[in-house]
């Protein structure tokens, strides 16, 4: 792969964080990607596994403990301003003066890229169009709905026309349907401007919706790297029952049972029911098997053998969340 | 330098948005400027208004024997001992008593021949006006008896402690020498006057009352000067008569008989070159020495808003100083810090153009406010009154060298401060000493720690100038000193506030 079609790549980014008890914590674990020109690549993982920490290093908001990242060949450390010319930053945050304009906002933060005079208003223009706010663009930024906002916010990741986006689960807390217009948005940038993405998300359906690669992130590590498919395949082709229990405690048995049990069964991971504040986290029975659908009945079978009250049963294809869940032994969402 | 301009200008157009912010900034200190000013000042009257200072008075002068002085003198060669039949031993001459009674306006009372000549000396029966009383250019035609209200006191400390706790504007303490050094050296053996005895006395000020200080000041300078003259006069007289004459063919007797009957016949008119120090023509430095016809043009309402108006303009923007700064956090919140950190600028150009931002806010406040306490008075006077003075260029002057302090305290509060709650602690804690010790909520430390806080100088400056006096070059030194000095340290602290 030639140096000129990579975009980003980090060598041993690694951040550490110093505890209240004076104790130092690993953040980020010595990470390597690389990410080629023209593609979305996304990050996926939980809350708290190290991606936003990945994208500030990345895009020089926080400096790496160790390592280092390289921006179309500029080093975020030694070459910062070069390299923070090549990128667009969208934030999770609604990184936009309330008291000012979505003109006046545009216009602050070209100035901040060295734009300026007829190219800026132009440019201003044309971001304002392409976020369909052109008859607001006067109004203040705290008159805006939450998805306007979202909108003016990715408007002033775009204005100086960046090689490369940086997207920081920029679908969080609005509403379906600007949730729709913005994975529109990272798609058309994409396949018209030929803009390279990194996003970073906790949604499996987003990665898959929008990603031509994927990098798996838990505690501070990737976990997995590759296109959807090449994921997948790290866990098989099964497919996953997952059966919602009650608060009836699991025997620590009945997984090996279910497997010696029941034909097609690959594998059986068993989620005791725990207290969560003043509520109860049911307990989870998650069966991996080549036919799912086939095993099914068998499967409710023997549970009701078993004295196992069964509560609500989902059947799904092998997908990204099966991919952390079988790397992990977590849910993304957990 | 296109970036940091844009971040000021971002800064000044964000707070002038933001309309609690600009009621707290202009209409909070204006709206109390102007109760106060109303309050205590009342509304437009030509009658005087430096009327009754109240002045402490103590003489510890211990005078002159002078009938001691006199059989004491060593016989020039070849004469006889001059003797003084009516001037006995214990008749004391006392400037001090002389002083002393004319800043009280009461008859002298000295031991000796003074005291008992019968009519004694009232200096208020003189009547001795300020200005002439053709002199239609100036306002104030009192006497010196209802400039000052004098009470008179023996023990400085106490003098002192009154001025302290505002019981007197101002202290006048004549040493117990005073006398001694003063008068001509061929009367006593003492080393001759050096430099200027107004100096020996001590005019203690309170800090809250500096005009009061300074007409009190000038008037002791203009009675010290006066007997200077007359003493410079005397001595050049008897050294032109010891060149001159033969001294053995003076008949002492004579003399002796001369002398009783002048200390016999001393009254009022002896002194009353004294007591109308002021009169026209006949004090050449009253003007020089104190502008009091200035002093008293103008309206009161205008003088106590000047005095109270500045003092409230420099505290409220030591808020805005603090909290502008502040505003660093309110960016790292909403991520408009990380979004300017991101893109391709420095840290130190978000920095100065921050810093620059609050300076240009405070500046416009500060100027907005005595622009609108101007239209206040105007208002009020019912006639347009500019009352900050004709020196503009020093007015700019000290309005940027002030904003400069007061966003330096700012940038080094905010800069020091580990947490925006320490801030929130820490800046009003600080504001509000300043505002103690300056003298912002209208009464006075002594000056030596009013001079700790910068709205002490910069009220100062400002009632100087609205007076038109010159001397503000102190104050402007002081003030820039302390500016730069804040807004260095304060930056090296700030620096830190950009890491995340």
């Amino acid at each position: 792969m030639s140096e000129t079609t990579i975009m980003v790549r980090t060598e041993k980014l690694r951040k550490s964080f110093k505890r209240a008890d004076g104790t130092m914590v690993d953040a980020v674990k010595g990470v390597n990607l690389t990410i080629q020109q023209g593609e979305i690549f996304s990050l996926l993982g939980p809350n708290g596994a190290g991606k936003t920490t990945t994208i500030s290093m990345i895009s020089g908001l926080l400096a790496p403990t160790e390592g280092d990242a390289f921006i179309g060949g500029h080093s975020i450390t030694k070459a910062p301003l070069a390299a923070k010319r090549l990128m667009g930053f969208i934030p999770q945050e609604i990184a936009l003066y309330p008291e000012l304009s979505a003109r006046q906002n545009l216009s602050f933060f070209g100035k901040m890229y060295g734009m300026s005079g007829k190219t800026l208003n132009q440019r201003v223009d044309e971001v304002l169009t392409f976020i369909d706010l052109a008859d607001r663009q006067h109004d203040r930024i705290d008159t805006f709905s939450g998805g306007m906002k979202r909108r003016v916010n990715i408007g002033v990741g775009l204005l100086h026309r960046p090689q490369l986006l940086y997207m920081d689960e920029p679908t969080v807390g609005i509403d379906p349907q600007s949730r729709r217009r913005i994975l529109d948005t990272v798609k058309q940038l994409r396949d018209e401007q030929g803009m390279t993405i990194l996003y970073t998300t906790h949604l499996m359906e987003e990665a898959q919706e929008l990603s031509d690669r994927v990098a798996i992130i838990d505690h501070g590590e990737i976990i997995a790297l590759g296109t959807q498919n090449e994921l997948t395949q790290q866990v098989g082709e099964d497919d996953r029952l997952e059966f919602t229990i009650g608060d009836q405690p699991l025997a620590e048995t009945l997984a090996a049972e279910i497997q010696q049990s029941v034909d097609g069964v690959a594998q059986v991971r068993l989620t005791q029911p725990e207290a969560a504040g003043d509520r109860l986290s049911p307990g989870r029975i998650t069966v991996f098997a080549k036919r799912g659908r086939r095993a099914l009945p068998d499967v409710i079978n023997f549970l009701n053998r078993a004295g196992v009250a069964v509560q609500a049963v989902e059947v799904r294809e092998p997908d990204l969340e099966a991919v952390f869940l079988a790397l992990t032994g977590r849910a993304l969402r957990d | 330098m296109t970036k940091i301009w844009a971040i000021a200008w971002k800064e000044l157009y964000t707070t002038l948005r933001d309309r609690n912010l600009l009621l707290i900034m202009f209409a909070t200190p204006l709206a109390l400027s102007t109760i106060i000013g109303l309050a205590f000042g009342g509304i437009g009257s030509d009658t005087p208004t430096l009327a009754a200072i109240p002045v402490a008075v103590v003489n510890l002068d211990q005078g002159l024997d002078v009938g001691a002085l006199m059989s004491d003198t060593t016989p020039l060669s070849g004469t006889q001992a001059i003797t003084t039949t009516s001037v006995p031993t214990g008749f004391a001459f006392n400037v001090g008593n002389i002083v002393a009674s004319i800043l009280l306006s009461q008859p002298i009372s000295t031991s000796g021949v003074i005291s008992t000549a019968g009519a004694g000396f009232d200096v208020s029966a003189l009547q001795c006006n300020l200005v002439a009383d053709n002199d239609t250019s100036n306002n104030f035609q009192g006497s010196l008896d209802d400039l000052l209200a004098a009470t008179a006191l023996t023990d400085p400390v106490a003098a002192r402690t009154g001025v302290e706790q505002g019981d007197y504007a101002v202290a006048v303490i004549i040493p117990a020498d005073f006398t001694q050094r003063f008068l001509p050296a061929f009367t006593t053996d003492t080393t001759p006057i050096s430099g200027t005895v107004a100096s020996a006395i001590e005019v203690y000020g309170n800090s809250g009352r500096a005009l009061s200080a300074g007409v009190v000041r000038s008037i002791v300078e203009g009675i010290v000067n006066q007997f200077l003259r007359l003493t410079i006069t005397l001595e050049a007289s008897v050294d032109t008569l010891l060149d001159t004459f033969d001294l053995t063919r003076v008949n002492t007797t004579t003399l002796s008989s001369t002398l009783n009957n002048a200390f016999t016949t001393v009254n009022t008119d002896t002194f009353a070159v004294l007591g109308c120090l002021f009169q026209s023509g006949i004090n050449p430095i009253r003007l020089e020495q104190q502008p009091l016809d200035k002093l008293q043009a103008g309206n009161r309402f205008a003088r106590i808003l000047v005095a109270v108006g500045s003092a409230q303009a420099v505290f409220f923007a030591l808020f805005t100083g603090v909290f502008g700064i502040l505003s660093i956090y309110e960016e790292r919140k909403q991520w408009t810090l990380q979004r300017m950190l991101v893109s391709p600028t420095g840290g130190s150009t978000i920095l100065l153009g921050k810093l620059l931002g609050n300076l240009i806010v405070v500046t416009v406040q500060l100027l907005v406010l005595l622009l609108a306490m101007t239209l206040v008075a105007s208002l009020i006077l019912g006639t347009p009154t500019f009352i900050w003075g004709t020196n503009l260029p020093a007015l700019l002057t000290l309005l940027l060298v002030l904003a400069l302090c007061v966003s330096g305290i700012g940038t080094l509060i905010v800069g020091l401060a580990r947490t925006p709650e320490q801030v929130q602690v820490i800046g009003p804690m600080v504001n509000m000493a300043m505002g103690v010790l300056g003298g912002a909520f209208g009464f006075s430390l002594p000056a030596a720690l009013g001079q700790l806080s910068l709205i002490y100088w910069g009220v100062d400056a400002f009632s100087k100038l609205a007076a038109n006096e010159t001397g503000v070059g102190l104050n402007l030194l002081v003030l820039a000193g302390q500016g730069l000095l804040f807004f260095v340290a304060g930056t090296w602290f700030f620096r830190r506030r950009l890491n995340l």
